[in-house]
């Protein structure tokens, strides 16, 4: 009877056997439950509508047993798509009542709930697809990573550029010294706008006064997790545009900067940096501001030099380089990396005339079978995925929003008299201790990491 | 003869046109042996045009002179001026008062919105008045120029209103870069936290032109406000306040402070007309854009090379954006809200706004070592606090003052050229100073001198 009581799912959630005991880690038990390649993952979804829609589409290939959404009317396309998943509003009572359904997580919330649900999920051995940023705060960031090596689970966060030719490319260009040491990168974005046409997300404003009535179809409550409870206002908020606000989101650089700084990381081997500096346009207490610009320093690195990483937003950009010809586009969004004997503009030297000069470097790593696919991979016993939490995402995203910390409207006056310099092991800023609180934020009761 | 001799009044020798030849007001002040001084113990007849807001400060700040007639558009935002000079004449009509007082006017103080600032001026200079008007000296590139070379051609004390000018501190530090206290300098930061200034909340409005027409206030002249610029509906949004933020009218937070924080290097440095400049900007909906400065940018000039001094690299940053800390600044050494910042291949000096006020070479040890030149400079009474009364000294003895036309003109001119870049955001601009061009980009070019409204010249 026992024996008939393990199936294939129950050793492929790690705790066979064990199951009730939910932070067993795998390694007690011998590794990872893994799915053979033949068999399909099930796989659950907690924030199914906008980009977490997406991300259940490219996971189709596998079963799509059970589907969450604080907000059923943003999920309902997902939700039509799946009709025989299990539908839930509240991720972790989805956990519970699958928890022996369920191989792997989609997690694709609003910033500020991507740590508890991917937690929640580590916990239970689930291998954890994340969208970017990993999280809201740097010390989540770091949690996850760590959580994630422990439970020995498969990890993927949500930057699908890293899986892409172009990442590639811009590793393999530089390691061939393409352009020299690299000592000073631009990466740029027009986010929170988009284009000179339309807003993604507001940024650069007040809280509304007032309060409408919660459609029946958002949990409000569950919306807000582990921030502090405000009141609900209409399309304020959810979806989509929460990306602006403090509380929720993680403004422009929090975005995309996990996308544009990814293969700046791989290409210059980055990890922590020593300093960061930042300034923006007006800021409150709400709202991120409507442009900013931050620079990292790096230290040197085996025998890459020291390197500053300049990030704008906003629509600003780095001067146009003259090595750039007449007529070519200076796009919106972009990188430049400055290197003793040339310039990049993306994976390619400028002129033009340099890049076919130099053809193409020597390809030095494996190409991806796709983003999602790697996770998809990864969790069937496959290598780790490209950007796996412990490995890469984890750092990347504490980076990426140690940069907001030094947005921080409380810390905008002291901002103009230093940076803040970071000790990345201690995970602590020491020059400015009151900047350290907000590398991590206390939960709305009822809520845990 | 007697009744002649009367007609050459002490009026008409201060105007520099003098006597017999009054009628002829175009009639250049060296024909005449140049601009007529006065005894010293005389004062100066003393009109203003526009005589609210900063017009009210430099009014008073000439208040030792007689004020006989003052303009303004607006009765409610001049009360307090036309209150305070209750002798003095009151017109809302530049061009009236120029007609009716011209007898009794020596020097006008132009202090307007930008947008009228030339054709102010210009009328004033061309009948042989002296001249102090606001910066920056005019909204358009060519306009400044033409006042420019006004100024020279009708030989008028003039002076733009960037007091700073005036100050101790920028000829310290002219006198410390031409003593090599911090070598040859390649790059300058500038910064201001305009639009924003020191509130969390902008003043400068960003937005489409507003559809609504409200009516006009009856304290308001409209049609004299908008003077030569084309016609739309009144709206509280442009006036009396927050003109600055449209393109129409203002020039923006460079515009409005770029006279001030880039003034220092433009003196230390000589720096002369830019070969180049570049703009980024935020972004924002093309409905938006066209009307209104941004929330912030970033602008890059390119310096030739002066003489012994090698090509300058200049970037303003506004919006509350802030240059990188260069090496030399202390840890936890303040970047003001207004600043520059030269960078010297043997250090850096910083300053705040108007005038390289707190000028420092940093870091402060360094500062401290220095031992500093004589000063060569001459220097202007009660600094920049006099530096309307240095105009009326020029005005009376015919020794020009601290920022005449002939600086104040080049020196707008190169920050217009910026606010030109801003409106051709991300496409770096050949700019031919002599012949007023950009010389690679077209669309740039309708900016330089963009037509008047009907009724109107220069």
């Amino acid at each position: 009877m026992k024996e008939q009581k393990i199936t294939r799912r129950s050793l492929m959630s790690a705790a066979a056997g064990v199951a009730a005991f939910t932070v067993v880690p795998r390694h007690v038990l011998g590794g990872a439950g893994q799915t053979p390649p033949s068999e399909k993952l099930n796989i659950a979804g907690i924030g199914v509508g906008g980009r977490g829609a997406g991300d259940m589409q490219e996971l189709e290939s596998q079963n799509i047993v059970a589907l969450c959404d604080v907000d059923w009317a943003n999920a309902r396309g997902t939700f039509k798509r799946h009709p025989n998943a299990k539908k839930y509003k509240d991720f972790r009572e989805m956990l519970d009542k699958e928890d022996k359904n369920i191989d792997a997580v989609m997690v694709a919330t609003a910033d500020h709930c991507h740590a508890v649900a991917s937690m929640a999920a580590i916990k239970r051995g689930k291998h954890v697809y994340c969208e970017k940023p990993l999280t809201h705060s740097v010390y989540e960031a770091r949690m996850l990573a760590q959580a994630a090596r422990e439970h020995k689970v498969a990890t993927q966060m949500g930057n699908q550029g890293q899986a892409g030719e172009e990442t590639r490319l811009v590793c393999e260009m530089i390691w061939a010294g393409a352009i020299g040491q690299v000592r000073e990168v631009h990466v740029w974005t027009d986010r929170p706008l988009n284009g000179i046409n339309n807003v993604y997300w507001p940024q650069g404003v007040d809280r509304p006064k007032g309060e409408d009535p919660v459609p029946d179809t958002l949990d409000w409550d569950l919306w807000i997790g582990p921030a502090p409870m405000r009141p609900y206002v209409k399309g304020v908020y959810n979806p989509f545009v929460w990306r602006g606000w403090w509380d929720f989101g993680t403004g422009a650089l929090g975005d995309i900067g996990c996308h544009a700084i990814d293969p700046v990381f791989r290409a210059l081997k980055l990890g922590h940096p020593i300093s960061v500096e930042a300034c923006c346009t007006r800021v409150n207490d709400e709202t991120y501001p409507v442009a900013s610009r931050v620079t990292y320093e790096f230290p040197a690195r085996g025998d890459m030099a020291p390197v500053r990483l300049n990030w704008y937003d906003g629509g600003m950009k780095p001067p146009r380089p003259p090595e750039l010809e007449e007529g070519r586009k200076w796009d919106t969004n972009g990188h430049l990396y400055v290197g003793d004997k040339g310039m990049m503009l993306g994976n390619r030297l400028i002129p033009d005339a340099r890049q076919r000069e130099f053809g193409k470097p020597p390809q030095k790593l494996e190409r991806s079978p796709g983003h999602h696919q790697e996770w998809i991979n990864a969790c069937k016993g496959g290598k780790p995925a490209g950007s796996n939490f412990p490995d890469h995402a984890g750092l990347l995203a504490q980076v990426v929003l140690l940069g907001n910390v030094a947005l921080r409207p409380a810390l905008k006056e002291k901002m103009l008299s230093t940076k803040l310099l970071w000790d990345g092991e201690a995970m602590k800023i020491t020059n400015l201790p009151e900047a350290n609180q907000y590398l991590q934020r206390e939960y709305r009761k009822g809520w845990s990491l | 003869m007697a009744e002649k001799r009367r007609t050459v009044s002490r009026r008409d020798l201060l105007r520099g046109t003098a006597g017999a030849v009054a009628a002829f007001t175009f009639v250049p002040g060296h024909v005449l042996g140049g601009v007529g001084s006065r005894p010293a113990g005389e004062k100066l007849n003393i009109a203003a045009i526009g005589s609210g807001g900063m017009g009210a400060s430099n009014i008073n700040a000439c208040s030792s002179e007689n004020i006989v007639a003052l303009c303004d558009v607006d009765d409610k935002n001049a009360a307090g001026t036309f209150n305070k000079f209750p002798n003095a004449k009151k017109y809302n009509d530049f061009r009236v008062m120029l007609d009716k007082e011209d007898k009794n006017i020596d020097a006008v103080i132009v202090a307007t919105p930008d947008h009228t600032h030339a054709v102010a001026a210009m009328a004033c200079m061309k009948r042989g008045k002296h001249v102090y008007c606001q910066k920056p000296l005019a909204h358009s590139i060519y306009e400044v120029r033409k006042l420019t070379e006004a100024a020279r051609q009708y030989k008028v004390q003039t002076q733009m209103g960037n007091q700073g000018h005036s100050s101790e501190e920028i000829r310290m530090l002219c006198e410390w870069i031409a003593d090599g206290a911090i070598g040859p300098v390649r790059e300058v930061y500038t910064w201001s936290d305009r639009p924003v200034g020191g509130d969390p909340w902008s003043d400068f409005p960003i937005m489409a032109r507003p559809k609504e027409t409200p009516p006009v206030p009856a304290t308001l002249d409209w049609d004299l406000w908008l003077g030569p610029v084309q016609y739309r509906p009144y709206h509280p949004i442009y006036c009396p306040m927050q003109w600055r933020g449209w393109w129409d009218f203002g020039t923006g937070a460079l515009g409005d402070m770029g006279c001030h924080i880039i003034d220092p290097a433009f003196w230390a440095l000589k720096l002369g007309a830019p070969t180049r400049v570049e703009a980024t900007t935020t972004h924002y909906q093309p409905e938006v854009a066209s009307e209104t400065y941004p929330r912030a940018s970033i602008v890059r000039y390119e310096f030739p090379s002066r003489g012994d001094m090698p090509a300058v690299k200049l970037t303003w940053f506004d919006g509350r954006l802030l240059p990188p800390r260069p090496k030399d600044l202390e840890p936890a050494r303040r970047l003001e809200g207004n600043g520059a910042i030269f960078l010297g291949d043997k250090g850096t000096i910083m300053h705040g706004s108007h005038g390289a006020g707190g000028v420092r070479i940093v870091p402060e040890e360094k500062m401290k070592a220095y031992k500093r030149p004589e000063k060569t400079l001459p220097r202007v009474r009660r600094g920049q606090a006099g530096h309307e009364q240095d105009w009326v000294r020029a005005c009376k003895d015919g020794r020009p003052a601290s920022s005449t036309f002939d600086y104040g003109g080049p020196l707008t001119e190169a920050v217009l050229l910026g606010v030109l870049a801003m409106r051709m955001k991300d496409t770096p601009l050949e700019w031919d100073p002599v012949n007023l061009k950009v010389t690679n980009v077209d669309e740039a070019q309708k900016h330089i001198n963009p037509p008047y409204r009907e009724g109107w010249t220069l």
